[in-house]
């Protein structure tokens, strides 16, 4: 169960100018949900994410999962919830393009110092299930977009997390990519994995699966 | 168990890191080498000529005895002997006969040591030398015995036979037998020396029967050098008198000075080494940044970072330094330090045919260690610690 409560998140630019990004947000989301958070650039889907994933911190109110304030998380206990509960899907990627895909999607599982068996086991689970094995030995940099997502997607699983977060996951696919990516949420979803996410792309809003879609409007649920 | 605490996939990441940025990383190793290299050598040639230097130093007279006329040393009365040894503490008193002689065609000097066989001033090395060779003989006849880097140089001067013309102050030769040679390939002061009697050095270089380079003076308490050499200089007021610390000051003065003109050279290397330094510390690129901060989003911890980092800065350091070292030693006790040596080493053509004898100091080598990788590694670690503290979302946005 993860919960927001009453949370606002204010960024500081400098000492006169500040931007406030949520305010005063409450909400619910139950385990093996999939919710889309709707709405235009710049009105606080990714911030909210941002707090789900324990990547920021509320500057009022709680964001708790599983019982578990993360506001409240020092940083590297905010890394190791990161470590085993969430796989984050970023709108970039933010693959590390100099590396392989093999070296990308094992990146999560590198500071557990796991047997080079189960590296393997875990690997071949994500690279089959995404349909990128053949390619797991090639540079990151020198694959498609639609490819370079799927190295993303892989990576989030790896360490199999409960909770799935995709910000603007379809916002540098075409068409049929996208709708191949709407086709992998179904699957995790079949996986009974949370998922959240952030996007104003029309296509997830029609889905069937799609337990929840909330609009945000200038940092509040409409 | 090993394996829990040392994370190889870490390791195996660091690496990876390392060349990611191949020809950043090898242009750091470069200069790190040329730096360790560059500095134990210097430490390694200094060491090794200072423990050869000490020996000869430690074996010297405590003190010594000169008569100075217009600022250089002059010949001096074998009669004031007896009154030296009038003096409370002497042990012994007895005079020298030696001096350089310039050997023109090779542009070189040899060393010129009259002996007597009764005499027992001398240091160790000439000791072994004297036990060697039948030096009575040298008395009674024109004879010497040379040291095999004077015989090289005869022979490199064409003087093939066993014998060698000296020309006195007066213009006139006296011809010399070679008798023997001794080998003093580790003994940086003998190598140039030519041994004969008392008789036949006063004979080239004209000094007459009751004169002497110098006196030689042996005191019972090494405490009381210092007193003793007062009453001396008290006793007379024209003579030089020289301790055995003296002399030890004035080769640390030398070795100081030499090392100066090492100092460029090094000032280059750290200059560019601290450019790097500054580069490393002053912040991180955009990309570097931007990797921290993904690895922070993907659920590794500011220590796993920083643990990386420091592996990434010790694997590069390290093995620089290492290859530094390695070089260095191949560089002064294999090819004896060309070109470096002639910096610190003295000033006769002679004496660059000793060889540095093998002198590892541990000390020396923590020194070059704590000098160079800890800082390096510091310099890694510091502005991604600033970066890895930060929210991950601060750092991706």
């Amino acid at each position: 169960m993860i919960k927001l409560q009453n949370v606002n998140k204010i960024y500081t630019i400098n000492k006169n100018n500040t931007i406030t990004a949520l305010k005063n947000i409450n909400l619910e989301i139950k385990q093996g949900e999939l919710i889309i958070l709707k709405g235009a650039s710049g009105s606080g889907k990714s911030t909210i994410l941002s707090l789900l994933a324990a990547l920021s911190k509320p500057t009022t109110g709680e964001v708790i999962v599983d019982n578990k304030k993360l506001s409240k998380l020092p940083d590297n206990f905010a890394a190791l919830y990161r470590r085993e509960n969430i796989g984050f899907i970023f709108q970039k990627y933010n693959l590390i393009t100099n590396l392989s895909v093999k070296e990308n999607i094992l990146l999560p599982l590198i500071p557990q110092n796991l047997e080079d068996k189960i590296l393997e086991d875990k690997l071949n689970l994500v690279i089959n299930r995404f349909n990128i094995s053949h390619k797991k030995d090639i540079l990151v940099r020198n694959l498609s977009g639609g490819e370079q997502q799927r190295v993303a997607i892989a990576r989030a699983m790896v360490n199999d997390p409960k909770i799935i977060i995709a910000d603007e996951p379809t916002a540098n696919l075409d068409e049929k990519l996208s709708s191949d990516f709407c086709n992998v949420l179904k699957e995790l979803k079949k996986l009974n994995k949370t998922i959240i996410v952030a996007t104003h792309d029309p296509i997830f809003f029609n889905l069937d699966f799609v337990d929840k879609i909330i609009d945000i409007n200038n940092g509040s649920l409409s | 168990m090993l394996k829990n605490k040392i994370n190889l996939h870490l390791i195996q990441f660091a690496i990876n890191s390392i060349l990611r940025q191949k020809s950043k990383n090898t242009f750091i190793v470069i200069i790190f080498i040329i730096l360790t290299f560059l500095l134990s050598s210097v430490f390694f040639i200094t060491n090794s000529i200072k423990y050869e230097l000490n020996l000869t130093v430690n074996s010297l007279p405590q003190i010594l005895v000169q008569k100075v006329k217009a600022g250089k040393s002059y010949d001096i009365d074998i009669s004031m002997i007896d009154d030296i040894l009038a003096i409370d503490g002497v042990s012994n008193a007895s005079s020298r006969v030696w001096g350089y002689y310039y050997f023109k065609n090779l542009d070189a000097y040899f060393t010129i040591m009259g002996l007597d066989m009764y005499e027992i001033q001398y240091k160790n090395t000439l000791s072994n030398i004297i036990n060697n060779f039948d030096l009575e003989k040298t008395s009674q006849t024109q004879t010497m015995v040379v040291g095999a880097g004077v015989k090289r140089l005869l022979e490199k001067g064409y003087y093939l036979g066993n014998y060698f013309n000296f020309i006195k102050p007066n213009g006139t030769i006296k011809k010399m037998d070679i008798i023997g040679t001794f080998d003093s390939s580790t003994n940086l002061e003998s190598n140039d020396l030519i041994i004969m009697s008392k008789q036949n050095a006063r004979d080239i270089f004209l000094i007459n029967e009751n004169k002497a380079t110098d006196i030689v003076v042996s005191v019972k308490n090494p405490e009381e050098i210092s007193t003793i050499s007062q009453k001396i200089q008290t006793l007379y007021p024209n003579t030089k008198i020289i301790t055995n610390d003296d002399i030890k000051l004035s080769y640390e003065t030398i070795f100081n000075y030499k090392s100066g003109i090492f100092l460029t050279l090094f000032i280059i290397c750290l200059f560019t080494f601290f450019i790097i330094i500054y580069d490393k510390v002053s912040g991180l690129t955009g990309d570097e940044k931007k990797e921290i901060g993904i690895l922070k989003a993907i659920g590794w911890t500011s220590d796993d970072i920083l643990k990386e980092k420091f592996y990434e800065g010790f694997i590069v350091s390290f093995i620089a330094y290492i290859i530094g070292i390695i070089f260095a030693l191949v560089f002064v006790y294999i090819f004896q330090a060309p070109l470096l040596r002639d910096i610190f080493e003295g000033y006769s053509t002679l004496k660059t045919t000793f060889e540095l004898p093998f002198i590892i100091d541990f000390q020396t080598l923590a020194l070059v260690f704590f000098l160079s990788v800890p800082i390096y590694i510091a310099a890694t670690i510091i502005p991604s610690w600033r970066v890895a503290t930060l929210e991950a979302d601060e750092v991706l946005r």
